[in-house]
C-alpha cells in the first residue's frame, strides 16, 4: 500500500492556524481518517528503537494472545498527526509539548482504518506561558476506542 | 487471573533502554510521526526565543521520550501477559542531539479490583547529567 502524501513545511498554512486567543475549549477540531500501514507502524518502531516481535514477526503475533500484527501503544504518536489536517493549530510552528496523558484500551493494527475527534478542551496562562489543551480518541473501522488521550502544549508568541 | 501479578511488588524497579538521539534519529522521528515543527529540524529558528525559553538548537521531540518510556513498559509488560493502560509525561527540561536519556518505573501500589488486577507506577527520565528530563505516572493491567 501506497503512503499517502503529507504536508511536511509547517510553515504552509500557518496564517490560516488559530494562534491562542482564538483557540475555543470546547470547539471540535476537523479531523481526517487514516488508514495505518504496517510500514508505517514499523517505521515508527524503529525510530524509538522498538523491534518487539508483535511488531515485526508474523508468525510470532499470530501464535500470541494479539492473534496478529499490532502496533505498539504510542502509536497514536503518529496518528495524532496523521489524522489533523494541514492548517489545524497543533501544527503551528514552535507549538512546544508540555505534557500528554494517554489511556490505552485495544491495539491499533495494520489496515486499521483511524477515526479521530478531537476538540480544544482547555486553555490557560501559566507562569506567562499561554497553554492550550487538546483532548483526543481514536477509533478503529469498528467504532471500537483504541486509545484516548491529552496533551498540554505551550502555544508560540 | 494472571498469576505475574502476585509478583509485582511496591518498590519493584524498572529500567528502560537507554536512547541516544542525533540529528539523523530526530529527522527520522520528524519522518515517522508526521510531526515536522521546525524546532525539531530547523538550526536557524532554533536561535531565536520561544517566550521566556531559549533552546539554541534543535531538540528532540517530547513525543520520542514518550515512546521511550512507552517501550520500557510494554518490554516489561509483554512476557507476563500484562498490558499498559495510561501513561501521563510532563517534559522537564529539553533533550536534544547528542544526549543519552534513560527511562526507569518504579512500581508504587498495586490494587485488585472485581474484574481484574493493576499497578501504577512511578515513571522518569534522566539524561547523561543525571538531570531528571521527564516525569509520569503509568497504570499497567494484569488481566486474567
Amino acid at each position: 500500500m501506497t503512503e499517502p502524501t503529507f504536508e511536511t513545511d509547517f510553515w504552509k498554512d500557518a496564517q490560516a492556524r488559530k494562534i491562542w486567543d482564538d483557540i475555543v475549549p470546547g470547539q471540535p477540531r476537523k479531523t481526517i481518517p487514516y488508514t495505518l500501514t504496517l510500514e508505517a507502524i514499523q517505521k515508527y518502531c524503529r525510530v524509538v528503537g522498538d523491534l518487539h516481535p508483535l511488531y515485526f514477526d508474523e508468525e510470532y503475533a499470530r501464535n500470541s494472545p494479539y492473534r496478529g500484527l499490532i502496533a505498539p501503544p504510542a502509536i497514536h504518536i503518529l496518528l495524532m498527526f496523521a489524522c489533523t489536517p494541514a492548517d489545524d493549530w497543533m501544527r503551528s510552528p514552535g507549538t512546544v509539548n508540555a505534557g500528554q496523558s494517554w489511556s490505552y484500551n485495544i491495539p491499533a493494527r495494520p489496515g486499521d482504518v483511524i477515526r479521530l475527534q478531537a476538540r480544544a478542551l482547555d486553555k490557560f496562562i501559566k507562569k506567562d506561558r499561554l497553554f492550550a489543551v487538546h483532548d483526543n480518541v481514536f477509533f478503529n473501522q469498528r467504532d471500537e476506542v483504541i486509545c484516548s488521550g491529552r496533551g498540554w502544549t505551550i502555544r508560540p508568541v | 487471573m494472571n498469576s505475574a501479578f502476585e509478583a509485582v511488588k511496591t518498590g519493584q524497579s524498572i529500567d528502560g533502554t537507554p536512547f541516544s538521539p542525533t540529528r539523523e534519529s530526530i529527522r527520522d522521528f520528524c519522518e515517522a510521526s508526521l510531526d515536522y515543527n521546525p524546532l525539531h529540524l530547523d538550526d536557524n529558528y532554533m536561535q531565536g526565543n520561544f517566550g521566556k525559553t531559549h533552546f539554541g538548537g534543535i531538540i528532540m521531540h517530547g513525543m520520542n521520550n514518550f515512546g521511550v518510556i512507552a517501550k520500557m513498559l510494554t518490554d516489561w509488560l509483554y512476557p507476563q501477559g500484562g498490558v499498559q493502560r495510561r501513561l501521563e509525561t510532563r517534559w522537564k527540561i529539553p533533550v536534544k542531539p547528542g544526549d543519552t536519556i534513560t527511562p526507569r518505573a518504579t512500581v508504587t501500589a498495586t490494587r485488585k479490583t472485581e474484574k481484574s488486577q493493576w499497578a501504577t507506577l512511578d515513571v522518569q527520565v534522566t539524561n547523561q547529567r543525571g538531570e531528571v528530563v521527564a516525569v509520569g505516572e503509568a497504570m499497567v493491567e494484569f488481566p486474567g
